[in-house]
């Protein structure tokens, strides 16, 4: 049979190419796995932790929007919470070297009291596998994943795409409400938003 | 009278508050990264009435700021008023973004000078003769890699007159420009279909039959629909186009949305959309991907006797390309022949023009059908399909074998008589002209590729006038050969020496039918291998047993039973090399055996030079085919030495090869572009951007060693 499509055969065959290898990460299927060196130099993989809700954020501290949320506490706030709660709050930071947010393995050491995050671990990947696998375009961009290692959660913050700080005030938190939806056992009711931010410097 | 004077009166006072108030006065504030302020299109208002007041932007080279949607990141610029009471400012009217790719991501946005005009209403209760302050409090981001929001508050004085607003000379003008340029909503009909994992974007309407949409692009309006990120493939169709996306976030949200609406950029133009779910209309696709759009160093700036005379240019070098050469041996030995004979030397000479200019003619017209059947296909597109090269191969193996004196053409066919000896020759030179062309497929000449380039965008006639050009160009040699008198009494005389020529010459036909079968590998894989030397062995031994049927029938016998065994033989092997079909090639080693000697390379997509571009590098992209001699020439001579790995290296350059061994419409879509038909194409972009430089078809170390140190500054 002659194939009449040849140009959406061959878009489907140039958008799988030019994608990641793992497929697009999509909810209700398992989030991509990976394994990283974390700021204190040990490796860490999204497998360890398979029984507790993770939530996966990126982050560049020279991003107007990620210092909304770190400037105003906001962010500490929702990983000390989300921590105390007994869940993996991840940091990611996937700047290349020498761009804006890239944090070296020595700064990363003292990030948590520079920062004054609450987060259970901060993991460098600095080649950008982990963001790449994730497609995660912004800062922050944020990802949570159930105990089950399903992918629940996917985009912004919050509904306030913006860099002001006064916006924070009456923002809804998508992540505090998706992990509250994964602690009761409900399905996430808002389980993608529009990431907003700043892009994330990757490498070439 | 008393009336007429008291509106004298009043309008001499607001004229005077005009002069006084300095209408419509506004003070440029540099936030940093832009300047910003507010223009009005007039430079007063009369109660009642609506204008137009524009924030103008003079971004700093280098940086951007964003549109409504802003794309993969950053943020809309936003305006918030502060206007006396009864005044109402409306939305900001858009002008129609551009692409700012940043690394792998995408966003939209402008850059250098942008107006973003906002309808300004006066109440009725407005009062002739006051000036008003309009206070606008604007919010950018603006962003080169990193972002800095910037704020600005803006302000604009103006006066409120009787009758009608004058127009403000230095801006209504520019003011109406942004709106008259502004996306309006279009009269198509657009629906979109989510197939498989793309998402298919279906528009038609009157105005897109036979538009020009080489460069359409859907810029949504909500930032979660589509991938921004990801290419969009167009389809052309009778009655207007399909793009093909990927879906963005919002689909994996319950059924995903229910419609999709943005601005859909045409050439200049540009159109506000609105589509909802639906099947995609006939007419939207069917048309294949756009023709070449003309871009200067293509061939769109040709006209027709240019084309034609480049295209018989490039048809005389292609006598010297190396995919000719064994049909070129076998023709000098045909010459060589008749030497002394000039009668049937020219004969012959005319046949082999007649030959070609044929073949050229009927592959013109192939190609004209096939494209317009919507196929994304030019210059050497029969050797993309398996079973054509496969049947070539087999061919050049007979052809090697008849040299080899393993069996005769026609003698066994027709009988013997010196007038038709004379008609067998003729008949010989013929099809050595379209043989001669067949394997000429692979070749570009230099000159030739903006000609054909230039043919497949025209009408059929202007297009086949061209391929003759061509043809006329490449028979030229011999056919001219066998006119000028001189010429062919230097050829050497005819005798036993011909038989061990003919001989010799067999051996670049092996090795022609070797070449193919090395495309066939790599286009089909290892198990066509197989296939294609069964089908090989099976046509030597068909050609052995015809060839000991002619000299049985030489001898006064009749081998039937021979010549039909080599018949049902020859059958047998040209069905195996063409049916059934070859799968296709296996995304194994060949795809990504991603070096070559010493520069390594990444296959292309549009992505990866922008992401390239991105980070201010320089880029080198091949187009190349591995049916296509001159490109594999090229890469073997002049891609792979030393002097350009260093080159490679000391500047930093990225190298993507882009192969067109198999159909692929993104790689038909680029050439396109750039005005050709076929490969090679070789493309230089500069390491700040820009557009690629074209670089000639054959290539030189120091060429490209010299294109490279070029690009890094440029």
């Amino acid at each position: 049979m002659p194939d009449f499509r040849p140009v959406a055969f061959a878009a489907a065959l140039t958008l799988a190419a030019a994608g990641p290898a793992l497929a697009a990460p999509t909810i209700g299927q398992p989030a991509p796995a990976f394994t990283i060196k974390d700021g204190a130099g040990q490796t860490r993989s999204l497998a360890e932790f398979k029984g507790k809700a993770v939530v996966l954020e990126w982050t560049n501290a020279g991003c107007p929007y990620v210092q909304k949320h770190y400037e105003s506490g906001n962010m500490q706030g929702l990983q000390k919470g989300a921590t105390k709660d007994g869940v993996v709050w991840l940091t990611l930071i996937s700047s290349a070297p020498g761009k804006q947010g890239y944090v070296s393995p020595g700064e990363a050491k003292t990030w948590k009291t520079t920062t004054g995050a609450g987060s259970t671990a901060l993991l460098l990947d600095p080649a950008g596998q982990v963001g790449r696998a994730y497609e995660a375009k912004v800062t922050p961009h944020m990802y949570v994943v159930n105990g089950a290692g399903t992918l629940v959660y996917m985009g912004g913050i919050d509904d306030k795409p913006t860099a002001d700080p006064a916006s924070l005030k009456g923002a809804t938190n998508y992540v505090a409400a998706a992990l509250s939806d994964v602690k009761t056992g409900r399905p996430v009711t808002k389980a993608v938003s529009k990431p907003y931010g700043c892009t994330i410097k990757y490498g070439s | 009278m008393v009336l007429d004077v008291r509106r004298f009166f009043a309008k001499l006072v607001a004229a005077c508050a005009v002069l006084v108030a300095a209408p419509a006065l506004a003070e440029p504030v540099d936030t940093g990264h832009l300047v910003a302020e507010l223009v009005a299109r007039d430079q007063s208002i009369a109660p009642g009435a609506t204008t137009y007041v524009a924030v103008r932007q003079k971004i700093d080279k280098g940086w951007h700021t964003y549109w409504r949607n802003s794309g993969d990141s950053g943020e809309a610029t936003s305006v918030v008023w502060t206007l006396p009471p009864g005044w109402t400012a409306g939305d900001i009217v858009w002008p129609a973004p551009t692409r700012q790719p940043t690394g792998p991501l995408m966003n939209y946005g402008y850059q250098g000078e942008v107006l973003l005009p906002v309808p300004i209403t006066a109440p009725a209760s407005a009062k002739p003769g006051e000036t008003v302050t309009l206070k606008a409090a604007v919010s950018f981001l603006v962003c080169e890699e990193i972002c800095v929001p910037e704020d600005a508050v803006l302000t604009l004085s103006l006066p409120v007159v009787e009758g009608l607003g004058e127009p403000n000379p230095a801006w209504s003008g520019p003011v109406a420009k942004a709106l008259s340029d502004a996306p309006t909503p279009a009269n198509f009909a657009s629906v979109f279909a989510k197939q498989g994992t793309s998402l298919a974007l279906a528009v038609t309407g009157e105005e897109l039959k036979g538009a020009d949409v080489a460069d359409a692009y859907f810029f949504p309006f909500d930032s979660t629909v589509i991938d921004h990120a990801k290419p969009q493939v167009i389809e052309r169709g009778r009655e207007g186009l399909t793009l093909t996306l990927t879906p963005g976030y919002a689909f994996q949200e319950g059924d995903g949305p229910g419609t999709m609406a943005g601005v859909l950029s045409i050439g200049g133009k540009a159109y506000e959309i609105s589509a909802n779910i639906g099947t995609p209309p006939p007419g939207a696709s069917g048309l294949g991907a756009p023709p070449s759009k003309a871009v200067g160093g293509g061939g769109g700036a040709l006209g027709l006797p240019l084309a034609a005379a480049f295209a018989f240019l490039g048809g005389l070098i292609l006598n010297l390309m190396p995919c000719v050469f064994p049909i070129l041996a076998m023709k000098a030995a045909s010459l060589a022949g008749h030497a002394h004979d000039r009668r049937t030397a020219q004969g012959q000479g005319l046949a082999f023009l007649a030959g070609v200019l044929a073949t050229f003619l009927a592959l013109a017209v192939a190609l004209i059908a096939v494209r317009a059947g919507g196929a994304a296909v030019g210059w050497g597109f029969q050797l993309q399909s398996p079973p054509v090269v496969a049947g070539l191969a087999l061919l050049m193996l007979a052809v090697a074998l008849n040299l080899s004196g393993v069996f005769e053409v026609g003698s066994s066919l027709q009988g013997v008589g010196t007038g038709l000896a004379g008609k067998r020759g003729m008949a010989g030179a013929f099809f050595t002209g379209a043989l001669a062309v067949v394997v000429a497929a692979p070749c570009t000449a230099p000159f030739m590729a903006p000609a054909l380039g230039w043919a497949l965008t025209q009408s059929a006639p202007a297009a086949i006038t061209v391929f003759l050009a061509l043809g006329l160009g490449f028979a030229a040699p011999f056919a001219l050969a066998a006119f000028v008198p001189g010429l062919l009494t230097r050829l050497p005389k005819p005798g036993p020496w011909m038989d061990g020529f003919k001989k010799l010459l067999a051996f670049p036909m092996y090795g022609a039918a070797a070449w193919l079968v090395w495309v066939l590998t790599i286009q089909a894989g290892e198990t066509a291998l197989a296939r294609i030397f069964a089908a090989a062995v099976i046509m030597a031994l068909a050609a052995w047993l015809l060839g000991v049927a002619q000299r049985r029938r030489a001898a006064g016998e009749k081998p039937l039973v021979l010549a039909s065994v080599g018949g049902v033989l020859v059958l047998a092997a040209a069905v195996a090399a063409i049916w059934p079909s070859y799968g296709a090639r296996q995304p194994g080693p060949t795809a990504s055996a991603g070096a070559s000697a010493t520069v390594s390379y990444e296959a292309y997509s549009p992505e990866k030079l922008a992401a390239a571009q991105a980070a201010g590098k320089p880029v080198f992209v091949n187009f190349t085919a591995a049916w296509c001699v001159t490109c594999q020439v090229n890469e073997k001579v002049a891609l792979s030495t030393q002097g350009v790995a260093d080159a490679f290296k000391q500047t930093g350059a990225v190298y993507l090869k882009a192969d067109w061994t198999l159909k692929d419409a993104v790689i038909e879509a680029e050439l396109a572009k750039h005005g050709r038909a076929g490969v090679p194409l070789y493309l230089v972009y500069g390491a700040k951007g820009g557009d690629g430089a074209i670089l000639p078809q054959i290539l030189t170390e120091g060429l490209i060693v010299r294109a490279l140190k070029d690009a890094q500054g440029r």
